[in-house]
């Protein structure tokens, strides 16, 4: 009987998959708060229309645009570290795992002081939790080996 | 043995001060060093007596100038729980104080033995290790101290006696336990400047400390085996190095170790270096609870280092650049042998120094060779051997023959074992057979439990008497295979005994930006308050966020200077998941249980269904 031939491509644990399916519902979620803010603001269909500063203030206006662009920052983020990620390369790992505690941080920001967006935060959780796994962290070369950490 | 022939041995005859000077050690202090080992009866000649009452007043017992190590040791009548105790710098005008610290500038400046710290304490621990060590020095100001113009007093009196009697002292005490003859070096300080000189934990008038080196006598001349150095409060096997170990014990000509000494603290190392001491602060027990809980959760679950922020770690310069005394060096000592007839050593329990109200006696002066700071008999006077875990070791004539009589019983219970178990086994057997003939009689059922009963004692027993026997052959192995190597003369490894061995820092273990991270150490806590401050002026109503993003931004900066970027990244990122978590579950913990219930129902009946199906 042939021997199958052993693939020289290192297997993908479930985690990558997960994450990388979560990393998608966050930039779903994120760019439909892009959109929203911006509808709600009528910039699509009146343009930015006041100022954006009253002195050393934001506006409304000024505020939406910035959350918008944040974002819109955090969502194409996510789509280059999911490109990154997907091809296991320690890099995405590594801004994967910033980009998710900053996602988190905003996320909690928002829970205390405004409404928190629950499916964000569970997703950001699943991503953190995954990313810690020992084998994923050594797929990606963040740890060498057992217990140790680079 | 010939194993200990190339080593320099002393006729057991010898008295006990040739003893002592046979094998006086070579002790190397840091560049930078104020105070070297000095005599008692100098000191006590600068310093007044006092009495700390319990009712808080302090009584003068005998003022500066008249007090003698005779009149030291005179009673004085005093109630329970009082501290007698010296002082050996009297209380200091502001005019004194910036005098003592203007001379003290030129002392040093005179003398050319200033102190470089180099990559400090600061930048060897992490922000939350020196947010806590900001609350330590803070505590000062709760606890009693010792001033800064007391250490630069002391500074300049000790060098004011060495100029007028320049010699180096140390006390030889020799004493004899379980075969072995201990020779202790007591080194007496006139004052501990670790805080003050060197950055370090803490500052008291007076230092006691002492290194030990223990020998055994074969053919009529004492060998030496062991030395242990003390170092700071520790005790046990870790702190002695055997006399063969060349590379743990370094040794002037074969007779005289070498002892590197902490800057200000005098705390005795086996070799040049800077060593990390770590000073766990005093927490209640519930919270240390706390915190081993969470560390679990850390370790085990998540797998991540375990964190203890609680830990303050200071550097000990042991960098034995400045100035050694002892033989083969440009000092020499000046022994002057005690014991327990000695006056001051023995009827002398008070504080060598002021005693500074410190409720963690950290700025209190110690008490003597023979006392603890209350007043109860030291350790490593009456019990050297137990000080460093030696009260277990044979000395090596007699440990091949106590080898020898081990195996010998040994070999005795197995003989013993031998008949004992087939006896035993042989009585099972009977008694097995008696039960299984009274089977299927209902009328001696009474009599069928207590034989049962019987039969499982008997079981129990043949049972323990083979694991007995399995064990004590191995132990017997081990034992004869031990018995041979010391008959062929091979030692066991020097530092099996060493669970826990005291490292150097690495010098080559360099941080990223060395500079950098030693300034960014420097002042970060301080800028951490100013943005504190910032945050409730400007913004008080997001203070607490602002604070927790402050805080995790410093973390971030901190992580980077130090290299660790990957790491801090992944543990912040951890700890937000787990806040998330709790406040999913609170939200959520009806369809967390609820999806939680139905996942593992499912996975039961899937696998259930399998085993049906084959």
């Amino acid at each position: 009987m042939a021997k199958r031939k052993k693939s020289d491509k290192k297997k993908r644990p479930i985690a990558v998959s997960v994450i990388a399916l979560a990393i998608v519902v966050l930039f779903l979620i994120r760019l439909i708060q892009v959109f929203t803010a911006l509808i709600g603001e009528n910039v699509f269909t009146g343009g930015i229309a006041g100022p954006l500063f009253t002195g050393w203030r934001l506006t409304g206006m000024g505020t939406t645009l910035l959350s918008s662009a944040s974002y819109l920052i955090l969502s194409v983020a996510g789509i280059v570290t999911l490109i990154g990620f997907l091809h296991l390369r320690r890099w995405s790992w590594v801004l994967l795992m910033a980009w998710t505690g900053i996602s988190l941080l905003i996320s909690l920001v928002d829970y205390f002081y405004s409404h928190a967006n629950y499916i964000v935060m569970a997703s950001n959780v699943i991503i953190a939790f995954a990313l810690n796994i020992t084998d994923v962290q050594r797929m990606f070369g963040i740890r060498r080996d057992h217990g140790s950490s680079l | 043995m010939a194993l200990v022939s190339d080593r320099s041995t002393i006729p057991a005859s010898a008295s006990d001060m040739d003893l002592l000077r046979k094998y006086e050690p070579v002790v190397c202090y840091t560049k930078g060093e104020q105070f070297y080992p000095t005599d008692v009866e100098h000191y006590v000649s600068e310093s007044s007596l006092w009495e700390h009452h319990l009712d808080g007043h302090d009584e003068l017992l005998v003022k500066q100038g008249e007090l003698t190590l005779q009149k030291l040791t005179e009673f004085h009548q005093a109630e329970f729980g009082s501290v007698r105790y010296l002082r050996f710098i009297e209380n200091l005008s502001l005019a004194e104080t910036a005098k003592v610290l203007a001379d003290q500038g030129l002392l040093r400046q005179k003398l050319g033995n200033s102190f470089h710290t180099g990559i400090g304490r600061l930048a060897r621990g992490g922000i939350l290790p020196r947010l806590v060590d900001g609350l330590f020095s803070l505590s000062f100001l709760l606890r009693g101290k010792v001033s800064a113009a007391t250490a630069a007093a002391a500074e300049l009196d000790y060098n004011a006696i060495f100029e007028e009697d320049p010699k180096y002292t140390y006390y030889g005490h020799v004493s004899r336990q379980n075969g072995w003859t201990i020779v202790q070096y007591w080194f007496f300080y006139s004052f501990n400047s670790w805080r003050s000189g060197f950055h370090g934990v803490n500052d008291h008038e007076s230092d006691w400390e002492m290194i030990t080196i223990y020998l055994f006598e074969q053919d009529g001349q004492l060998i030496p085996e062991w030395a242990a150095f003390a170092s700071h409060d520790f005790k046990g096997d870790d702190l002695r190095r055997r006399w063969d170990d060349d590379e743990e014990l370094q040794k002037e000509n074969e007779s005289h170790p070498i002892v590197f000494a902490g800057a200000g603290s005098h705390s005795s190392y086996f070799r040049r270096g800077e060593y990390q001491a770590v000073v766990s602060m005093p927490l209640p027990d519930w919270f240390l609870g706390l915190i081993r809980t969470w560390n679990k959760l850390w370790t085990d679950t998540l797998g991540q280092p375990a964190i203890d922020p609680f830990h303050i770690p200071f550097v000990d310069f042991a960098r034995g650049d400045g100035l050694c005394i002892g033989p083969d060096t440009l000092h020499e000592w000046s022994p002057v042998l005690v014991d327990e007839s000695t006056p001051w050593v023995s009827r002398y329990w008070g504080l060598w120094g002021l005693f500074a109200r410190d409720p963690i006696s950290g700025e209190n002066a110690p008490a003597g060779p023979m006392y603890n700071r209350d007043g109860s008999p030291r350790g490593t006077w009456y019990d050297p051997l137990g000080f460093a875990g030696l009260d277990k070791i044979t000395p090596p004539p007699q440990a091949l023959q106590m080898l020898e009589a081990n195996c010998d019983k040994l070999s005795a219970r197995q003989e013993e074992l031998k008949k004992l178990i087939p006896q035993k086994a042989y009585d099972l057997q009977e008694l097995g057979t008696r039960l299984n003939g009274m089977e299927g009689d209902p009328h001696l059922a009474k009599l069928y439990l207590a034989l049962e009963k019987e039969i499982n004692v008997l079981s129990a027993e043949v049972r323990n008497l083979r694991r007995e026997s399995l064990e004590n052959t191995a132990i017997l192995q081990s034992l004869l295979q031990r018995m041979e190597g010391m008959k062929s003369g091979i030692k066991d490894n020097p530092r099996a005994h060493i669970h826990h061995i005291t490292q150097p820092d690495d010098p080559t273990q360099v941080l990223r930006f060395e500079h950098a991270a030693e300034t960014w150490a420097a002042v970060s806590l301080s800028i951490l308050l100013f943005a504190i401050a910032a945050l409730i002026f400007f913004t008080p109503k997001y203070a607490w966020t602002g604070l927790a993003i402050t805080l995790i931004l410093f973390v971030v900066a901190e992580s980077f200077l130090r290299g660790a970027f990957v790491q801090t990244v992944g543990r912040l990122t951890l700890i937000l998941a787990m806040v998330a978590t709790v406040i999913l579950f609170i939200h959520f913990w009806k369809w967390i249980i609820l999806a939680a219930l139905l996942t593992m129902g499912v996975l039961l009946m899937v696998n259930r269904l399998r085993e049906l199906t084959g």
